[in-house]
């Protein structure tokens, strides 16, 4: 029970990670649906470079570089060229998806390296994760920055009029972000499951962007949400531990979805709004022009 | 009030030869403008005259094209909104920069140097409550900034410039929303800063009145240059009004003959909620003659947003009753409401009246594409619509490149024009028209009064909805100043004052009748 248990944890944590970048990114006004294929690079990075070097280290490093980087590429097209940010995520996901088949298939294997040692077989991203969502949420709540940040995602013309630099800020969102959708794929090539295999992600990434929804952009609830969504994720690949034959992986796999998607309605409806505020972003997806 | 220094001191603010163009226009040529310390500066022109342009330059927002600017004679660049901060000047805007899901405090704490790092809101708090003493007006700093008043909002804007350090204040159009209360409560609090405090004030408006009340100087722009520069006291009402247009127009009074026909609208005790659930038009009656005319005056936000829907059947009624012609419309859809002759001008005129994308041609036929007569074997017939677009763009005098232009590359004027016309080319019996002058330069908003004039004289019944209280009490028959979505009274417009209408858009007189 205990192993169940752990093993669903780790699997919260690749949610985490990678919601949390979301996170921030939407916060600041940047959508980036492309989750999943900076997963899928950050993932193949990590997996590639530990095979190559022997080296968990600069697994995740290589991981973390890459999020990054293509996180500023989303940037460039949405914040610099004001692109659709929707169409931008997209065609990073297809990008991601051809490319990681194409330079992974020659890795399609297991990793060969010894396993990452556990604190009572729980994975130690785990209590990681716990504390960059402390970090990020006070980051957001406590500080001058996180003000800023939030300020660019409600109103972008609001705070440059008080002299904060929208664009840096936003760019230093999807940085963020995208390290730490690298350090996701690299926590699930390394440690999770640390198999190389093309697609290997199948939906982690849509799931991880649904939560960020699904907790109204606080760290706090995305962290009980990406426990819940790894406990329905992990049960999705063995039912038959919890309530034999009643229902198969691939519908349990559907649960994390048929759970945001009511949040989703009840947060959009004027009785919410009135009641809890705007839970949402105000500006979010939308570009922002000077002037 | 004694004005400050008359001999010319050194300025503390200049621009000097500022030329900014903008895609096929010159917003602004060679522009200069002196601002003393310590004095209330008043920037006068019509919507267009280059008025923002030349205060976003001033703040940082925009680079001009040529010319300099100087702070205590020292030339300086702002590169942002940041670099004008820092050198103490702050920029309240026309349109609120808060956001709205913060509250006041965050919001005041934005960007302030202070908050690098970990924000400390609670020395913030005392900081900001000692300055708001100091000056003398107080805002509830935990409230969040939608739950406040437009003037209340203003208020954070100017607290906030202030905790930056602003020595110079620039406001741009800072009455545009207000009522005539909060109107002169921020002018007192203006004139307290510059007095008492020793802040200079840049104060862009078009709105003259305000200009001879607060200013000490006034430099007039129009059509991005600067046409006068005058002491407030040596400047004569019409002498500004002259540079400001170029020439004579004397606001008069329309002549409209007041025959009145058959009754044709009957509004019973009609209430609607607002998009967020509220009830926003609380139990408005009237009734409308055909050829009458109902100047409903308010400052917006008051119901008249939901009251034009609710006529139009774009809302739904919480209860009431609207009859036209005896027969009940209450819950008829705004194409059938159409067909019974119901004309609709809405507010937002790029936004709801028309879609920007669209050509003229296709914008006309947004009112005709249900109208057999405009269709052919099922099809759109486009010689039709493009011979109808040409009427309108004839007699309405509507100035586009083509009939396949975008309504997005129409001036504000221009687009309205059509609007117009496409509508009352359907010869409506009841026309609602919603801010039907807002933002339009003095000849197109002239043109639209006259045009709805002359639909009176045809028969139409015109429900006009307005900020603007001289528009109301030049055209009305009937005078209803509407707050809180109730109509104070109806007045007749011989018996209608603007201090009294003004006084119950304001919400004066409403409580006194024991209304809320």
């Amino acid at each position: 029970m205990w192993e169940l248990v752990a093993r669903s944890l780790e699997a919260s944590t690749i949610f985490l990670f990678a919601a949390l970048g979301e996170l921030i990114d939407q916060r600041s006004g940047v959508l980036n649906v492309g989750l999943e294929g900076l997963m899928l690079f950050g993932g193949t990075a990590a997996f590639i470079t530990a095979q190559t070097t022997g080296s968990h280290a600069l697994g995740f490093l290589a991981g973390l570089t890459l999020g990054g980087l293509l996180g500023l590429g989303h940037g460039f097209f949405s914040i610099t060229l004001r692109g659709d940010q929707v169409v931008s995520g997209m065609g990073l996901w297809i990008l991601s998806f051809g490319l990681t088949t194409y330079l992974g298939s020659p890795y399609t294997g297991p990793l060969g390296l010894g396993r990452i040692p556990s604190l009572w077989g729980l994975s130690p991203f785990f209590p990681l994760g716990v504390a960059l969502v402390a970090i990020t949420w006070l980051l957001l709540f406590r500080t001058g920055l996180g003000l800023a940040i939030r300020s660019a995602g409600e109103n972008p013309a609001a705070a440059e009029a008080s002299g904060i630099p929208v664009t840096s800020i936003r760019f230093l969102c999807v940085a963020l972000g995208g390290m730490l959708a690298g350090l996701s794929g690299a926590t699930y090539t390394l440690s999770y499951n640390p198999v190389w295999n093309y697609n290997f992600l199948m939906g982690w990434g849509f799931v991880s962007l649904a939560l960020v929804f699904f907790s109204m952009w606080n760290p706090w609830i995305l962290l009980a949400g990406a426990s819940l969504f790894g406990i329905m994720w992990q049960l999705s690949l063995s039912p038959e531990l919890i309530l034999p034959g009643v229902l198969s992986r691939y519908v349990w796999r559907t649960v994390p979805f048929a759970i945001t998607i009511p949040i989703l309605c009840i947060i959009s409806t004027p009785w919410f709004r009135t009641r809890w505020g705007l839970a949402k972003p105000e500006a979010l997806g939308r570009p922002y022009a000077k002037g | 009030m004694s004005p400050p220094d008359l001999a010319p001191t050194e300025p503390i603010l200049a621009a000097r030869g500022i030329t900014k163009r903008f895609p096929g226009v010159l917003a602004l040529d060679h522009v200069d403008l002196e601002i003393q310390a310590g004095e209330i500066h008043a920037v006068l022109g019509q919507n267009g005259a280059g008025k923002t342009t030349l205060m976003n330059i001033l703040f940082g927002l925009l680079q001009p094209d040529e010319g300099a600017l100087y702070l205590r004679e020292q030339r300086i660049r702002f590169r942002s909104p940041h670099d004008a901060l820092a050198r103490g000047i702050g920029m309240v805007h026309q349109t609120r920069r808060l956001v709205s899901a913060h509250t006041v405090l965050e919001n005041i704490a934005l960007g302030h140097p202070r908050t690098r790092g970990f924000l400390n809101l609670r020395s913030t708090r005392l900081e900001v409550e000692a300055l708001g003493n100091r000056y003398g007006f107080t805002v509830p700093l935990g409230a969040r900034v939608w739950q406040l008043s437009e003037g209340e909002r203003q208020w954070v804007e100017i607290l906030k410039a202030l905790y930056r350090g602003a020595e110079i204040l620039i406001l741009d159009e800072p009455t545009a929303a207000l009522t005539p209360p909060e109107v002169k409560t921020l002018l007192a609090g203006l004139q307290t800063l510059v007095r008492d405090h020793g802040v200079t004030v840049l104060l862009v408006t078009h709105k003259l009145p305000i200009v001879m009340a607060v200013s000490h100087r006034v430099t007039v722009l129009r059509s991005g240059r600067v046409v006068a520069r005058l002491r407030t006291a040596d400047a004569a009402e019409e002498s500004l009004v002259q540079h400001m247009i170029g020439r004579d127009i004397a606001f008069r009074t329309m002549n409209r003959s007041a025959e009145m026909g058959r009754p044709l609208l009957q509004v019973e005790q009609l209430s609607a909620f607002n998009d967020k659930g509220l009830l926003a038009l609380r139990g408005v009656s009237f009734s409308l003659r055909e050829g009458e005319v109902l100047g409903v005056a308010g400052v917006t936000g008051n119901g008249q947003e939901e009251l034009a829907q609710v006529l139009a059947g774009l809302r739904p009624a919480a209860s009431g009753r609207v009859r036209l012609d005896g027969r009940d419309v209450t819950r008829l859809s705004p194409l059938q409401r159409w067909r019974m002759g119901v004309g609709y001008i809405p507010a937002e005129r790029i936004e709801v009246a028309s879609i920007a994308t669209f050509s003229l041609v296709e914008n006309t036929a947004l009112n005709y594409h249900f109208d057999p007569a405009f269709i052919r074997r099922g099809l759109l017939d486009n010689a039709g619509l493009e011979q109808l677009t040409q009427r309108i763009v004839t007699t309405y005098n509507v100035k586009a490149p083509s009939q396949y232009a975008r309504a997005q590359h129409l001036s504000g004027g221009n687009l309205q024009k059509l609007i117009l016309g496409r509508v009352l080319s359907r010869n409506p019996r009841l026309l609602i028209a919603h801010l039907p002058t807002q933002g339009l330069d003095v000849e197109a908003a002239a043109f639209v009064r006259a045009t709805l004039v002359e639909a009176t004289a045809e028969g139409a019944a015109v429900l006009l909805i307005s900020e603007d209280l001289d528009e109301i009490l030049s055209l009305s028959d009937w005078v209803a100043p509407i707050y809180e979505g109730r109509f104070g009274a109806i007045i007749p417009r011989a018996e209608a004052g603007a201090e009294t209408v003004g006084a119950m858009m304001a919400g004066v007189g409403m409580k006194e009748a024991g209304v809320r």
